[in-house]
């Protein structure tokens, strides 16, 4: 039928709606979800960005249930991680990075205050599951599994669990009462822990593969590595990781007026700070690593938490990077001194890494102790099948050893993790992993394409200094007090609410208030996870402008055919 | 004389679509048949977001009217009405008297582009703000005649090509200044007259908002990049239009019976050729030619002569200038 | 009651008396009386409305525009120049039907600047798609002002009231002017049904493509053609509560057996009406007083001339090049009569140029006058133009 004229052609409001302009269209805007590069480089496998969009919408609960999905233990993890998730932030990049960290300790110190407690896990149908060792990797590789509705059996060497948390992190980096509110939530999950049992002593592998439908092992580096310097060793020789462990334990350390100690990682910075603070006079660091700096590679740099490094510093120790040990000058078997010599990791001919002395570059040091910290290896005792002579194990990337079903491995027993965050990461992969095996299906990690600094529109940010965190002055440290303080309500939110909200959607409205055709819908108020906005295709004529103004790059433009 | 209606929309549904649901008063809807990025549609639907549904709307002929009309279709939510080019300012008298005469509060928009407002309507709005009639008249300035293929009007930036102003061996592009509209109007002493851009929505709306409070003649000239017209990809309007403002060609300012009243601080001033060299309409303009480089450093002075002008250079940061007001959270603008 | 009042003055009280809701206008002479009295009207309080006070013609119409698209009863007027700077908006006015009324007090078009009286500004504009209806003294002019909203609001027509400036808007007359319960009566409050409102938000003024714009023309002719019935309507209703009729589309008087016919608009009837009784000429004819110009009544002066051998066509109004106006339109009509008259056109009075009671025997005797042009301007005077111009 002829659509007829009316009187002087008026027409009805909005009956523009029966014109689809979206067949105009060549492209079309569609979200997507990229990971924010905090989410891509945490070990552990925390989304950030998603848990910090929650503390955003002032939902700390919800942040905190969003983050212990992946990490059970924030409150612990805030504290000790090196947090490489502040040093991947686009924000670092516009005015300062985002302190991840802080409102990840105050999530943590937030569900330990009010009691918070994880979903309650379902009935243990999964089957039983034996978890060795009760560090960080095998904690969260029980709590996963329990999660997951397994049955789990957690067997430790120790009387107490934690591994290292408890054995070698000094309480002014860790206080045990945190420590232990986040195990005894966890282990409330309804954990069968069994201390004091020691796999190749109390426990035989083969047994354990027998009685359980898989075996985690989280078993750590518990021995310590063959040092000297060549062919030298001191007459009072200890490694550092024993004099920290028997410090945090008994309170004693030998007082020697200098000491160096050879190594890069946690360990050598938290000895000698125990011993600055002891009142040692002199106390050295010795690296074959870089500090932290502008220009500093940062594969190069020294595996340490950062604020620590600056904490020590400011303590008055002496960090020499880019050196070794090449020679120890004793007199009998006291060491009276050390000669070091300047090194880089080149590569070689062969494209390998090599590292090279450089000749005239040799530095004496006066010091009457030399330790090393250079790192541990796998105690091989009761499961030499699966070590064939290796310092650490052989895994994929879920744990899984190639020559042992249904055996999986996560922690610094891999030699390559050296974090805590690394060996939560572990410990939730292997409980896929087995969850996977058990279920006849592939395990599966989520991957996302990484959102680049370059895809965000800039214009609709203020530049903001990061918000500070307290920390205790250095005449004011103790062996006991935590030096870092952590934020209030009100400093967590503010410093939240500095997330850029890197490739996923921040719900400000741009896309709805600015698209020239009303093709963005609200669905509803605030959705931090990209549904808040739709796109009608109806109407959407593909011109971009969403895409463009989107501060967080959230929508991109693809071909519509 | 049977009233016919025309093809009646879709039925309603039952329950509200989305679209239905919207959080925000409707007054130009989608379907309209605007160009890909079009400044000025994004323009006229943020202007009646804020003005909201108890408006009468007139309209110069233009993209406007011409895009939002095709009988028997209409984008419009609100009584709307279109008579000749240079009329929008007149019909607008006369829909305000009626309403006076009825005694309705209603308040009435006139509309117009550049064309309708700067020069063939100027005469009918000038007697529009003299009779101190209570229309808010909002000009979207795309800165050309833009309905009939880009020619220039007394709007078109100095140097700026179009089809009548093409730049050639004996021209770069429009010869005059761009028509100091604004001065013109604030001559009037009306009550309120400012110009505001389509790339800072707060703004815009919060001058809508102001214009509408005030019981008088009140003007508004919406800056509204033109992708075809400017020869700029369709996805950079905004951005074009931020430019125009953050340089200086563009001041947004508001004069209150005449006199300046608050401007927008430009934080940090870019220089013009950012902006001039996203469009296509100053392209001859970065010809390796001494009179190029003439011309843009002719549009850095006016540029800096604004900044001057109107004191637009910030006094350090401050939320509400060009890189604050459209700052956003986790759930809406700032503010 | 009879009073003795100026044109101009009795007009603006007639349309007073009509409680239009706006007034928009711009002065010119002849209209200026009008707009004049009007205002005086306004500022006593006698009127209430808004009266908008533009800056030019072309704002005057656009006001009315905007007024009457919002609901309100509106008018205006003007003449010559006025008429013509409003020009675009007349045809923007009668495209979108609305019920305006504006008085064109008719002037002649410079240049030559002119400012008195003939019909060329309402000819100019005859294309616009209004309602044209001439005067031809006060009394109808006072009468047709009330009637043309009646026409227009029905009609949804916009209605030009025609008359002679100078001649009848300034010009004292004895009027019978109307009570004012009377008009409002005959005149109910309008209530426009396309009017613009925010809860019924319709959109007036779209673009129609080449699908649809042959049907709005057309429907634009038929709703003038069809207006003739009320037009009809409103002169009859009039007359029954006043006793008073305008004439309808047109009135034939004179003996009807007269072989001859003249046909006029405006105050010119009343000058040849009289010019008749005066110079009895020896054949008899009879007088066509066209009130209603547009709509064209055909029809009717088919009727009117039935029987004549000679119909003489007075124009006040050229287009060069062409001839008249009035008379071309005219012989449109008979065209095809069985016998059908000789048509002869004459332009007169233009620019206001006086014309005497001896017009009425100097055009009978052009009539006489075998081999006469079919078109002449009767009164023009060749001897004050150059020989090469004449």
């Amino acid at each position: 039928m002829a659509t007829l004229l009316t009187r002087g052609a008026y027409a009805l409001p909005g009956t523009s709606l029966n014109f689809k302009t979206g067949t105009w269209r060549s492209e079309k805007p569609q979200h997507k979800h990229w990971a924010a590069p905090c989410h891509s480089a945490c070990p552990a496998g925390e989304d950030a960005q998603a848990w910090l969009a929650k503390v955003q919408e002032h939902k700390p609960r919800e942040a905190w249930e969003a983050l212990t999905r992946v990490n059970p233990m924030p409150a612990v993890t805030g504290r000790v991680c090196p947090h490489p998730c502040e040093s991947a932030c686009n924000r670092g990049q516009y005015d300062e990075s985002i302190t991840i960290h802080g409102v990840e300790r105050w999530l943590g110190d937030q569900a330990i205050a009010n009691r918070w407690t994880y979903p309650e896990a379902p009935k243990g149908a999964g089957g039983r599951i034996a978890v060795v060792g009760a560090g960080p990797a095998g904690l969260s590789a029980a709590y996963h599994l329990r999660r997951r509705g397994f049955e789990v059996t957690l067997f430790d060497a120790m009387p107490e669990a934690g591994g290292l948390l408890r054995s070698a992190i000094p309480l002014t980096r860790l206080p045990r009462d945190v420590l232990d509110a986040e195990i005894a939530r966890i282990m409330g999950l309804g954990i069968d822990f069994q201390p004091r049992h020691a796999l190749g002593r109390d426990l035989r592998l083969d047994d354990l593969r027998s009685s359980y439908r898989a075996v985690f092992l989280g078993i750590g580096a518990g021995k310590s590595r063959e040092w000297s310097v060549d062919g030298a060793v001191p007459g009072d020789y200890a490694d550092g990781l024993h004099l920290l462990k028997e410090w945090i334990a008994v309170g004693g350390i030998p007082m020697p007026k200098a000491v160096a100690i050879h190594g890069g990682g946690n360990t050598a910075v938290d000895l000698a700070r125990v011993w600055k603070r002891a009142g040692v006079a002199e106390v050295h660091v010795i690296t074959a690593s870089a500090l932290p700096g502008p220009g500093a590679d940062p594969s190069d740099v020294l595996n340490v938490v950062p604020r620590e490094l600056k904490e020590a510093i400011e303590e008055g120790i002496v960090f020499h990077e880019h050196r070794t040990i090449q020679r120890l000058l004793m007199r009998g078997s006291k060491v009276v001194g050390l000669e070091m010599v300047r090194l880089r990791k080149l590569p070689d001919g062969k494209g390998r890494m090599a590292r090279v002395a450089f000749e005239g570059t040799e530095t004496v040091l006066h010091v009457d102790m030399v330790v090393p910290a250079i790192g541990e290896v796998v105690e091989p005792t009761g499961i030499e099948s699966l070590m064939h002579g290796a310092n650490y194990f052989r895994a994929d990337a879920f744990g899984r050893l190639k020559d042992a079903e249904g055996v999986l491995v996560g922690g610094d027993s891999r030699g390559d993790r050296g974090t805590v965050s690394a060996a939560i990461g572990d410990g939730r992969k292997a409980a896929e992993a087995i969850d996977a095996m058990l279920s006849g299906r592939d395990a599966v990690e989520e991957r996302r394409d990484v959102v680049t600094f370059d895809k965000l529109n800039l214009h609709y940010f203020e530049r903001s200094r990061r918000v500070a965190l307290s920390e205790l002055p250095v005449e004011k440290r103790t062996d006991v007090d935590e030096i870092e303080g952590g934020y209030s309500p009100a400093e967590a939110s503010r410093e939240a609410d500095r997330c850029l909200s890197c490739g996923n959607c921040l719900a400000c409205d741009n896309c709805w208030t600015l698209c020239p055709d009303s093709a963005v819908l609200k669905m509803k108020e605030i959705a931090s996870d990209g549904s808040h906005y739709r796109f009608d295709y109806d109407y959407c004529k593909g011109c971009g402008v969403c895409a463009v103004e989107c501060p967080c790059g959230f929508i991109e433009m693809v071909a519509d055919d | 004389m049977n009233k016919i209606e025309p093809a009646a929309p879709e039925a309603p549904p039952q329950e509200l679509s989305p679209r239905d649901r919207q959080p925000r008063w409707r007054g130009l809807e989608a379907g309209h048949r605007a160009c890909q990025g079009c400044g000025e549609a994004l323009a006229a639907r943020l202007v009646l977001e804020a003005a909201g549904p108890d408006v009468v709307v007139t309209n110069a002929t233009g993209c406007l009217e011409v895009f939002t009309t095709p009988w028997p279709q209409s984008a419009w939510r609100v009584p709307w009405l279109h008579s000749l080019f240079e009329n929008s300012a007149a019909i607008a008298s006369g829909v305000e008297a009626a309403m006076k005469a009825k005694g309705q509060r209603t308040k009435v928009i006139a509309m117009g582009g550049d064309g309708g407002t700067f020069d063939i309507g100027f005469q009918a709005l000038s007697g529009m703000l003299e009779r101190m009639h209570n229309v808010l008249y909002v000009c979207y300035d795309n800165e050309a005649y833009m309905n009939t293929g880009i020619q220039r009007s007394g709007s078109t930036p100095h140097a700026a090509m179009t089809t009548t102003s093409p730049p050639g061996k004996e021209r770069m592009g429009k010869r005059h200044m761009k028509k100091d509209l604004l001065s013109i109007i604030a001559a009037h002493h009306v009550p309120y007259a400012a110009s505001t851009s389509v790339s800072f929505p707060a703004d815009l709306r919060r001058k809508v908002r102001r214009a509408l409070d005030i019981e008088g003649p009140t003007f508004l000239l919406v800056h509204s990049p033109c992708p075809l017209g400017w020869g700029h990809d369709a996805s950079r309007s905004i951005e074009i239009g931020r430019l125009a403002v953050e340089c200086g060609l563009f001041p947004v300012v508001e004069l209150e019976r005449g006199e300046l009243g608050g401007v927008m601080p430009i934080r940090e001033p870019r220089p013009v050729t950012e902006y001039l060299k996203l469009q296509n309409r100053f392209r001859h303009l970065f010809a390796d030619d001494h009179r190029a480089r003439e011309e843009r450093e002719h549009l850095q002075a006016l540029a800096d002569h604004n900044i001057d002008k109107y004191h637009l250079r910030g006094d350090g940061a401050d939320p509400l200038d060009t890189a604050g007001i459209d700052t956003v959270r986790r759930g809406g603008p700032l503010r | 009651m009879l009073e003795a009042l100026e044109g101009s003055q009795a007009v603006a009280r007639a349309v007073a008396m009509c409680r239009p809701e706006v007034v928009a206008a711009y002065p010119i002479t002849p209209q200026t009386h009008i707009v004049e009295n009007i205002s005086k009207l306004v500022a006593d309080g006698k009127l209430i409305c808004e009266l908008v006070s533009v800056e030019s013609e072309f704002s005057a119409a656009s006001v009315v525009l905007g007024s009457s698209a919002a609901g309100a009863r509106s008018y205006t007027a003007s003449s010559s120049q006025g008429i013509l700077l409003m020009t675009e908006v007349l045809f923007n006015i009668a495209g979108l039907r609305l019920p305006v009324v504006l008085t064109c007090a008719n002037r002649a078009v410079s240049a030559p600047i002119n400012i008195w009286n003939d019909h060329q500004d309402s000819m100019a504009v005859r294309d616009a798609g209004w309602i044209q209806i001439h005067c031809v003294d006060n009394q109808e002019a006072v009468d047709t002002s009330i009637q043309a909203f009646r026409i227009a609001e029905a009609t949804e027509l916009p209605v030009m009231v025609c008359m002679d400036g100078f001649v009848l808007t300034h010009t004292l007359e004895t009027i019978e002017m109307p009570d004012q319960k009377l008009v409002d009566k005959y005149l109910p409050p309008l209530n426009f049904s396309r009017k613009l409102d925010p809860r019924a938000p319709l959109s007036l003024g779209t673009l129609v493509g080449p699908e649809h714009f042959t049907e709005a023309r057309h429907s634009h002719h038929a709703a003038l053609m069809k207006s003739t019935a009320e037009i009809l309507a409103a002169d009859a209703d009039w007359a029954a509560l006043t006793g008073r009729s305008c004439g309808g589309l047109l009135t034939v008087e004179g003996p009807e057996d007269a072989r001859t016919a003249i046909i006029i608009m405006g105050s010119t009837v009343c000058t040849i009406r009289e010019a008749m009784s005066v110079y009895p000429t020896k054949r008899k004819a009879k007088l066509i007083k066209l009130r209603t110009f547009r709509p064209f009544p055909a029809a009717e002066i088919r009727a009117a001339c039935e029987g004549c051998k000679d119909v003489v066509v007075l124009e006040r109004a050229i287009s060069p090049g062409a001839g008249g106006i009035l008379g071309v339109e005219v012989k449109a009509a008979l065209m095809g009569m069985k016998r059908q008259p000789v048509v002869h056109e004459f332009a007169v009075g233009l620019g206001g140029r006086d014309i005497p009671l001896e017009t009425w025997p100097r055009l009978m005797d052009a009539v006489a006058r075998d081999g006469e042009p079919s078109f002449s301007i009767l009164d023009v005077e060749l001897e004050k133009l150059p020989v090469e111009e004449r």
